[in-house]
């Protein structure tokens, strides 16, 4: 009991006298403290390097791997490569002397080893049911951080105003599908998946009652899931990107006798959307941006 | 042959089950009640039957390439993808979907049978030098040698960004199988076709060069030929559905224990079995989750393993 008292008398004693300008940051994972805006700044996640990116702050350091196409002419031709995006290269991350440190999702098992090397904050969502309404509160956490809330705060109300046209723009125009597609397999997201936005927040019904989630390939189904739930509209992840036929995969696949039939491949409805975009980076700002402006124009055509 | 006709028909009523089990509603009534133009008929037609002749086609051939590798490695334990087989026919489809992505399937087939083909070929090299005093030598080498080729194919696959693509290919999977997506696999009949008429040189190649030598068969021209019909086979099947693990182990080793290692008797056996087995296999994962599907590897291995575990236990107990 003692020492809990001392604890707590210690903790008001050094936490009373702080400098003006440190910076505490509540994340997933617990609190961090910044002294002062950080000048160097590490990723390990190319949803937080995107939002970074789209508040105007340069970073220094980032995944080695998988740089979405949308982002790869904003990475620095010379930039610290700091492993993969599950695997942090920690020596790396030591020696460079960096003042913040950011992983989210894939990455953030690496905070428990990362937050004794230097600041490290998780940027993790807490769950994909409002993943729109996460990309929000993160830009609002970055731009409190690196004082840039006059951008965050533009930048979310231009994602409202974006979400608000595609709303209109869907509704009364039925319900949808959200497949991934993978070397001749296809899966189908759920309401808990990476593409939760599409059903729960802008507002298209599902055309299934009941998706169970699937998160990373989904679920697996066959062709004639895809005809009998017959959606208006479908959706489609294509995983295969980069395999040198790229969008022509997916579509490849989805031309055959069973889903020409649904009301989605007459009407002309089948939306390609960017498989970076929603594959890696998920809840990148510019890459939310980049599927609701592809989903408009898709519901527009 | 009475125990035959038996097996038989039993894979022909899985088959029929196979034929009605799915998402779409295709049930006797709903045939006979619609016209053909409808919709129960066009799914028959364009999904079922051929999901179903896939099926067969691939567990029949695969277990059928299993046996024949058996009898020319001289190895219950070998199967394609104990020997670096499958490993192999993957690098070679993901070589020719980065250098020839636009070449139609049966042309990657070829490429990847063919590193098939150099594989195995390895692999019977790298057993000329390994001294074979112990049967699980054998798989165990050829694990090995899968394990160093499926590394390079992964590394590979890594730089290209190409590892997602490659986990779902080997992934075996006949949830895409349409008309005109499996016939492929026709060629894989074909090849167990071929290895029943040669059944009998298989069978003396199985007992040893000097003994086939000494019947006056060409011993190098068997092998040769069994390893061309099992790198087809794997090829084929690869490419089509993805790779089944432990069936070309299993079945032959069950059959054996049936009816023995003459393999005129046993090639209909193997090709029968083969084929129930994956019909009752992939019907399992079609309803376990229903509407969405289990991969095909899935339910093989989690049955498959367990089944190779019984049969490495019987062996143990049976030599001691």
């Amino acid at each position: 009991m003692k020492s809990v008292w001392l604890a707590a008398l210690a903790a008001v004693a050094f936490a009373t006298p702080t400098h003006a300008q440190d910076i505490v940051v509540n994340h997933a994972q617990g609190e961090t403290t910044l002294s002062g805006v950080p000048a160097k700044v590490l990723v390990q996640d190319w949803a937080t390097f995107d939002n970074l990116n789209a508040l105007g702050i340069d970073v220094a350091g980032a995944p080695s791997s998988n740089v979405p196409g949308y982002l790869a002419d904003k990475v620095p031709a010379e930039y610290l490569q700091l492993g993969s995006l599950f695997e942090p290269d920690f020596e790396g991350i030591a020696a460079s002397e960096s003042d913040v440190y950011f992983v989210s999702a894939r990455s953030a098992e690496a905070y428990g080893t990362a937050k004794d090397i230097l600041p490290t904050i998780d940027m993790s969502l807490a769950d994909n049911s409002d993943i729109l309404g996460g990309i929000k509160a993160n830009l609002v956490k970055l731009g409190d951080i690196f004082g840039r809330q006059a951008e965050a705060e533009q930048l979310n109300a231009a994602l409202d105003a974006k979400v608000e046209e595609v709303k209109a723009a869907a509704a009364d125009k039925g319900n949808a599908l959200v497949i991934v597609t993978n070397a001749g397999n296809v899966g189908v997201y759920g309401p808990d998946s990476r593409v939760a936005w599409i059903h729960n927040q802008l507002g298209i019904p599902s055309a299934m009652a009941d998706v169970e989630d699937g998160d990373h390939g989904g679920d697996g189904i066959s062709m004639e899931f895809i005809l009998e739930t017959n959606p208006d509209w479908l959706f489609v992840v294509d995983r295969d990107a980069g395999t040198g036929e790229t969008a022509g995969a997916a579509a490849a696949l989805l031309d055959n006798e069973l889903v020409n039939q649904t009301k989605a491949a007459q009407e002309g409805h089948i939306i390609y959307l960017d498989p970076q975009a929603a594959y890696i980076t998920m809840h990148g700002y510019q890459g939310v941006m980049l599927l609701l402006d592809q989903v408009l124009a898709g519901l527009n055509a | 042959m009475r125990l035959l006709i038996l097996a038989i028909v039993v894979t022909l009523l899985l088959a029929v089950t196979s034929l009605f089990v799915g998402v779409s509603d295709v049930s006797l009534d709903a045939l006979l009640s619609t016209s053909p133009q409808d919709r129960p008929m066009q799914v028959l037609l364009i999904s079922r039957i051929p999901r179903t002749l896939a099926i067969i086609l691939a567990g029949s051939s695969m277990a059928i390439a299993g046996l024949v590798m058996q009898m020319v490695v001289r190895n219950r334990f070998v199967e394609p993808s104990t020997a670096g087989t499958t490993e192999s026919a993957s690098l070679g489809f993901l070589v020719a979907a980065v250098f020839v992505p636009g070449w139609p399937l049966m042309g990657k087939m070829l490429i990847s049978a063919g590193f098939a083909l150099a594989g195995t070929a390895l692999f019977l090299r790298i057993l000329r030098a390994v001294p074979l005093r112990d049967v699980m030598l054998v798989p165990l080498v050829g694990i090995m040698l899968g394990g160093i080729i499926g590394a390079v194919t992964s590394f590979f696959a890594y730089r290209l960004e190409l590892l997602p693509s490659l986990l779902a290919w080997n992934m075996g999977d006949f949830s895409g199988i349409l008309r005109g997506r499996y016939e492929l696999l026709w060629i894989g009949l074909g090849c167990g076709v071929f290895a029943y008429l040669a059944a009998d040189r298989f069978t003396v190649a199985g007992m040893g060069k000097d003994f086939t030598t000494n019947l006056g068969l060409n011993y190098q021209r068997v092998m040769v030929l069994g390893l061309v019909i099992v790198s087809m086979v794997s090829a084929t099947v690869l490419v089509t559905a993805g790779s089944i693990p432990f069936l070309g182990l299993i079945i032959p080793n069950l059959v054996s224990l049936m009816v023995g290692d003459n393999m005129r008797r046993t090639v209909p056996w193997v090709a029968v079995m083969g084929a129930g087995f994956v019909l009752a296999c992939d019907i399992l994962g079609r309803i376990v989750r229903y509407p969405y599907e289990i991969p095909i590897s899935v339910v093989v291995g989690v049955i498959g393993s367990a089944m190779f575990l019984f049969l490495l236990l019987r062996t143990r107990r049976h030599a001691s």
